[in-house]
């Protein structure tokens, strides 16, 4: 008996691949913007994928497959329709930048062969006994553990001129 | 009354697993200056529910490589079996009987109360309550007494009592699991490890009649093999998404394991570090559909059987000794002597309702706190000092294990270990989880404690 073994527990979509080449690749990249483009939307709120699109300067139909994965996901929701749109799923406090970066480019690595599940080996030199690789498996667990204590708000929030001028209230 | 002294005290209700561990953790660093009190009230210490099974068949269920009570110290427990002329100890991949693995703890126990005298005091004494005040925390036994201290920490484990059909349904190896008529035909709820003891201690005691086994998903746990978990680092796993994602993931790496020679268990092994953080990144909407729809699935591939057992239960079954039913149980009715049960098979649209001599309910050992039959807890909950976690599996606790009460408020004296936990780290069931925990808290516990034990007045 296989791990199989049992009831197919929940509808589960066909397997699909990620080879990412590069630690951030434009996906990731447009993805993440249009998130934090969500993430300042107020609450309740819906956006259009034209909006998001030319306001961050993304191709649209790019676009639409980048969100109809993160909704694959759980990191949007959308609604068709006259009101329709996206929105995100959870609130930007929970959603990890790490997290987000997985689904879109696949697992954290800085180069192909750094990454444990999607290992792709070069073939030029000796897994075993490749320093640079052994230090890029350092890398990659630096890079998770920034990306993962990222929250989409925190990215949302750095820097940015609006930002400056919204203060805290001063309490007496 | 005792009063806490300078000196930092720790008082941990329940003498279980996780209660010895955690003594024996905070009394391993030298340079505390700490004292303990363990309070259990069944009078014998480190065995609580899983260790205090008496039959040889009712075996462990991770071999005795991962069975060490320290982390850092993975051959400990091999060692102490070897000592203590168990040939199980040549074998890293053995699996103990788990009356053996309690002597065990209770030895870990001795050892550390040995290696620093004067630390550690046991009572056998029930907890009923416990109180913040304003130098520390008291907790109150049944015998009228209070023990004071700077923290306490419940360790009160697993729920005793049957979940379902109360006062008619009966817990395997308790004081109303009388003798049987060999023939009688009897139901078993839950397919799990717990029904796996319960037909362990059917089948020693030669029962010859029908076992019925009633669960949602009839599924049998999976059986334990000797394979290396795979290498995977945090950077591989996919946290924060849906439970589809999540699992399309899982199977993906599943069938590429097994397609290159490997096996399904590397896997599920090679995750174990990461399902804290797995379960802590899911949204709560997430942690609900994994209970509601997954766990039964998980649970049979997550915690096996050692091979023998497993060849032993197939077996039964193959032989029409014990019958799986895949269905829902839906009641249970006392008439003289006999029991009736009524169950819904899945996909059936009409009960049925079966005589039996006995129910044994041998489901989750997860009980809503709300629903306790634990003193100490029915307490906690009835006055507000804690509350169930947000899917009433367990209580509410902070990232460092403070009890979270009714308002909200993190406790800074009460804090609980071990799988009433489970709400807030879910892999928080097994000795490598707990021990892990239990290390974690002794640090937090013993590191920084001269800065706090100085805030506490003297009395
Ligand atoms: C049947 C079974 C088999 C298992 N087998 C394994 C295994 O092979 N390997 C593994 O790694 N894990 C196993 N587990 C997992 C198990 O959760 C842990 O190993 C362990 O038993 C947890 O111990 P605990 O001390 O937290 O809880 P418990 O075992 O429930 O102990 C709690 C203790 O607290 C005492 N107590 C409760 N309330 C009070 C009170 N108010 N005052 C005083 N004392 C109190 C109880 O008397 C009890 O002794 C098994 C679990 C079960 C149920």
């Amino acid at each position: 008996m296989g791990w199989r073994s049992g009831a197919e527990p929940l509808g589960v979509p066909p397997r699909h691949t990620n080879h990412s080449r590069q630690m951030l690749t434009k996906k990731g990249k447009y993805g993440l913007k249009a998130l934090t483009h969500l993430a300042a939307l107020p609450p309740g709120d819906l956006a259009f994928v034209g909006e998001v699109a030319r306001a961050n300067n993304i191709p649209k139909k790019f676009l639409d497959a980048i969100l109809a994965e993160l909704r694959n996901a759980g990191f949007v929701y959308s609604r068709k329709g006259k009101a329709g749109g996206y929105c995100l799923a959870r609130p930007p406090e929970e959603i990890k930048i790490g997290h987000v970066v997985r689904v879109l480019d696949g697992p954290l690595a800085p180069i192909p062969c750094a990454s444990k599940t999607r290992y792709q080996p070069c073939d030029d030199c000796e897994e075993a006994t490749c320093r640079v690789r052994h230090l890029m498996l350092d890398v990659r667990n630096a890079i998770a553990e920034v990306l993962d204590n990222t929250s989409l708000a925190e990215m949302r929030d750095a820097g940015g001129p609006e930002k400056l001028v919204e203060e805290e209230p001063i309490r007496a | 009354m005792s009063a806490p002294n300078q000196r930092h005290s720790v008082a941990i209700v329940g003498g279980g697993a996780t209660g010895v561990l955690l003594a024996a953790h905070l009394l391993r660093n030298e340079e505390a200056d700490i004292r303990v009190t363990l309070i259990e009230r069944e009078g014998s210490f480190g065995r609580g529910l899983a260790y205090s099974a008496v039959q040889r068949d009712h075996k462990v269920n991770v071999p005795s490589r991962g069975m060490s009570a320290f982390a850092d110290d993975s051959e400990h427990f091999l060692r102490w079996l070897k000592a203590h002329g168990y040939a199980e100890g040549n074998d890293p991949w053995s699996f103990v009987a788990r009356s053996t693995y309690g002597t065990y703890l209770a030895d870990v126990l001795r050892e550390a109360d040995r290696a620093r005298p004067g630390r550690l005091v046991v009572l056998s004494e029930e907890a009923i309550a416990v109180r913040e005040t304003a130098a520390g925390i008291e907790t109150r036994l049944a015998n009228g007494t209070s023990v004071l201290s700077h923290h306490a920490v419940l360790a009160v484990g697993h729920e005793t009592q049957p979940a379902r059909g109360r006062g008619i349904a009966v817990r395997v190896g308790s004081a109303r699991d009388t003798p049987l008529d060999p023939y009688a035909r009897v139901m078993i709820l839950g397919s799990g490890l717990s029904m796996v003891d319960a037909w362990l201690s059917l089948a020693e005691a030669n029962h010859k009649g029908p076992i019925l086994v009633v669960s949602r998903n009839g599924l049998l746990p999976q059986a334990h093999r000797d394979v290396p978990p795979i290498e995977i680092d945090a950077a591989d796993v996919p946290f924060g998404t849906n439970v589809q994602y999540f699992m399309r993931w899982f199977r993906d790496l599943a069938d590429e394991t097994e397609e290159t020679g490997g096996d399904w268990r590397s896997v599920v092994d090679g995750l174990r570090p990461f399902n804290q953080r797995i379960w802590q990144s899911w949204s709560e909407h997430s942690r609900r559909q994994f209970l509601l729809h997954l766990r039964p699935w998980w649970n049979i591939h997550r915690h096996r059987l050692p091979p023998d057992l497993h060849r032993r239960m197939i077996e039964a079954v193959d032989q029409g000794q014990a019958t799986l039913i895949a269905g829902e149980f839906l009641g249970i009715a006392q008439h003289g002597d006999m029991v009736d049960a009524t169950i819904r098979r899945r996909g059936a649209r009409d009960e049925e309702t079966i005589e039996v001599a006995r129910v044994y309910d041998c489901g989750g050992v997860s009980v809503d706190v709300e629903a306790s039959s634990n003193p100490l807890i029915r307490d906690l909950v009835a006055t507000g000092r804690g509350r169930p976690d947000p899917l009433h599996i367990g209580l509410d606790v902070t990232e460092d294990n403070f009890v979270i009460d009714a308002a909200g408020q993190p406790s800074r004296r009460l804090l609980v270990a071990g799988p009433l936990t489970r709400g807030r780290f879910f892999e928080i069931e097994a000795i490598p989880d707990i021990r892990l925990q239990c290390a974690r808290l002794a640090e937090r516990l013993t590191g920084g404690q001269v800065a706090q034990a100085r805030r506490f007045p003297s009395s």
